[in-house]
């Protein structure tokens, strides 16, 4: 140790005997997305403990879905990651279709891997802005959230909402409003001119990940800040359970939409993007592939999309058998996991939400040890979670 | 992938930042100038919820089932007299009461999924911010006023 420090730095240690700091960051903080609370002993600039403190966000969506029935839990679980909220409504509806048996037609498991698609790419699309926001770059912010506006307003033109678009539905998508004589007609097919306005998106999607190519990706200060930073070994990734890009960062090629797919994966071709090093600069490459990758799902899908009906017959009253379930999909973060165990009746007697974020975020106290303070937001920012999430 | 991860001599990539800079500077900006220029929402834009009085029964159907509860309904049955002599006197639900809270609501639009009578539709109009909160409780003259910007649905994709 003494070798590597400067002979004026050996006489202040000798002399000072300076006691660990613990320095409180948070629940408000611009670099911690949401209401995380980190409390970091800090020996100078070295990190040598942190604590992230949870809950600032708990609305207790477990407990809610006790009493609700499955049409209203619907509504509630697009709530708890909201930056990709088609993404955790689906394994959830998957979930109550296991459980009843009910199948949803191949034009509504089409419309919504479209759907999950573009919320995949919307959701990576906010890392791609937040990320280098954190390590100081303003510009990719602008870019990257201009696409995310064209990606989420076709969401909004189908579902009806930018964020919340609660537009699955037990048996298939959404039905049309009523059994009047006025709205029976109505259709919550793609809206007229959908295919033509994605077709745009996507390419528009494709090229801001080239400019971000440009401008990010092989930008000298923000490999300075990332490369090397924060690596995740494989196994440490795997016991402290990450997923999503996070794991697929540090080499584990690990895919849900290829291991277990819960939509017509199989029918598309990609690619699963795993990187070998895992440290923060491949975590963001990553990120960046799985948008050319996503809107080369959505491409392909919108040729493929076969007609038909949108809604399996589902009875008025849905009653769900007695029995338990878990369903996992990858949502932009990773693993996504419902467990229902239904006693019979119209409301679950248990929901159990395996969020993503919660799970990414356990590798934090490890991660952080040892590193120093200014590569903390760097670190933090690079496992990309939602509080939201975190806390359900 | 093959990315490059050396480092290469600084001041590049400030020169490429400042060149995007330069030439965002003659692009068109995407945003625009919100009290004076407005973006049309979508037709299915859930922004506010419109009642049809004539269409209401008076079933809390849409009540019952909204996730919290934010929809406050009152009726009463009243005698209509028969329409020709000799025939029967009917009943008919009449509404006295009914409000919905925005401020409690999280636009599922569950209960316009629900009405079975067509009486609650989506009008995608969002500018009823208010002052105090207790304002955003509107009542039935308020929701019956939303009826006429209720745009006709979308038409769709040819599958």
């Amino acid at each position: 140790m003494t070798g590597l420090m400067h002979r004026s730095e050996v006489a202040v240690s000798v002399e000072l005997q300076t006691p660990d700091m613990t320095l409180n960051i948070g629940p408000q903080h611009p670099s911690t997305h949401g209401v995380l609370r980190l409390v970091a002993k800090v020996d100078g600039e070295r990190i040598e403990e942190v604590e992230p403190v949870i809950g600032y966000m708990h609305r207790g969506y477990e407990k809610l879905a006790e009493v609700r029935t499955y049409a209203q839990i619907t509504a509630l679980v697009n709530r708890i990651d909201w930056v990709a909220g088609f993404a955790s409504e689906v394994p959830f509806i998957v979930a109550v279709e296991r459980l009843t048996g009910i199948e949803a037609p191949p034009r509504a498991q089409w419309i919504r891997l479209i759907l999950t698609e573009m919320a995949r790419i919307a959701s990576h699309l906010v890392f791609m802005s937040s990320y280098p926001l954190e390590l100081g770059a303003t510009t990719p912010l602008m870019w990257a959230l201009r696409e995310r506006e064209r990606v989420l307003d076709l969401i909004e033109s189908v579902t009806g909402g930018r964020f919340h678009p609660n537009f699955n539905r037990v048996g298939g998508v959404k039905p049309a409003a009523g059994g009047g004589s006025k709205t029976k007609k109505i259709s919550m097919d793609l809206p007229a001119g959908f295919f033509a306005q994605t077709k745009t998106a996507m390419e528009k999607v494709l090229h801001v990940c080239d400019e971000l190519d440009e401008l990010v990706t092989g930008n000298e200060f923000i490999k300075a800040r990332t490369v090397g930073i924060g690596v995740i070994p494989p196994d440490k990734a795997i016991e402290y359970g990450l997923s999503g890009p996070n794991l697929r960062a540090s080499g584990v090629d690990f895919d849900l939409r290829k291991v277990e797919p819960i939509l017509p994966y199989d029918e598309v071709d990609f690619d699963v993007v795993v990187t070998t090093s895992g440290d923060c600069y491949d975590r963001y490459v990553c990120r960046l592939e799985e948008i050319r990758q996503s809107a080369r799902i959505v491409l392909q899908a919108i040729d493929k999309i076969p007609s038909g009906p949108l809604q399996a017959k589902v009875p008025r009253v849905l009653k769900v058998p007695e029995g338990q379930v878990y369903v996992r999909h990858e949502n932009p973060k990773g693993e996504f996991g419902y467990y229902i165990v239904s006693e019979g009746g119209r409301m679950p007697y248990r929901l159990k939400i395996r969020s993503t974020s919660f799970s990414n975020l356990s590798i934090l106290p490890w991660l952080l040890e040892g590193q120093l303070v200014p590569d903390l937001v760097a670190i933090m920012g690079s496992l990309d979670f939602v509080l939201g999430d975190v806390d359900r | 992938m093959a990315y490059d991860k050396s480092i290469r001599p600084p001041f590049a990539g400030l020169w490429k930042g400042m060149w995007a800079t330069l030439k965002a500077l003659f692009r068109r900006p995407p945003t625009v100038f919100y009290p004076e220029e407005k973006e049309i929402p979508v037709p299915r834009a859930r922004g506010v919820i419109s009642l049809d009085t004539e269409a209401c029964t008076v079933c809390m159907l849409c009540a019952r089932e909204c996730p919290d509860w934010c929809i406050y309904i009152e009726g009463h049955k009243e005698e209509v007299p028969p329409s020709k002599p000799g025939g029967r006197p009917r009943t008919r639900a009449k509404l006295d009461r009914f409000d919905i809270d925005f401020a409690l609501c999280m636009y599922c639009g569950i209960c316009v999924e629900v009405c079975p009578f067509d009486a609650l539709f989506w009008s995608p109009e969002y500018e009823y911010s208010e002052y105090s909160i207790a304002d955003l409780l509107h009542p039935v003259e308020r929701l019956t006023e939303w009826l006429d910007t209720v745009p006709e649905p979308p038409a769709l994709e040819s599958s």
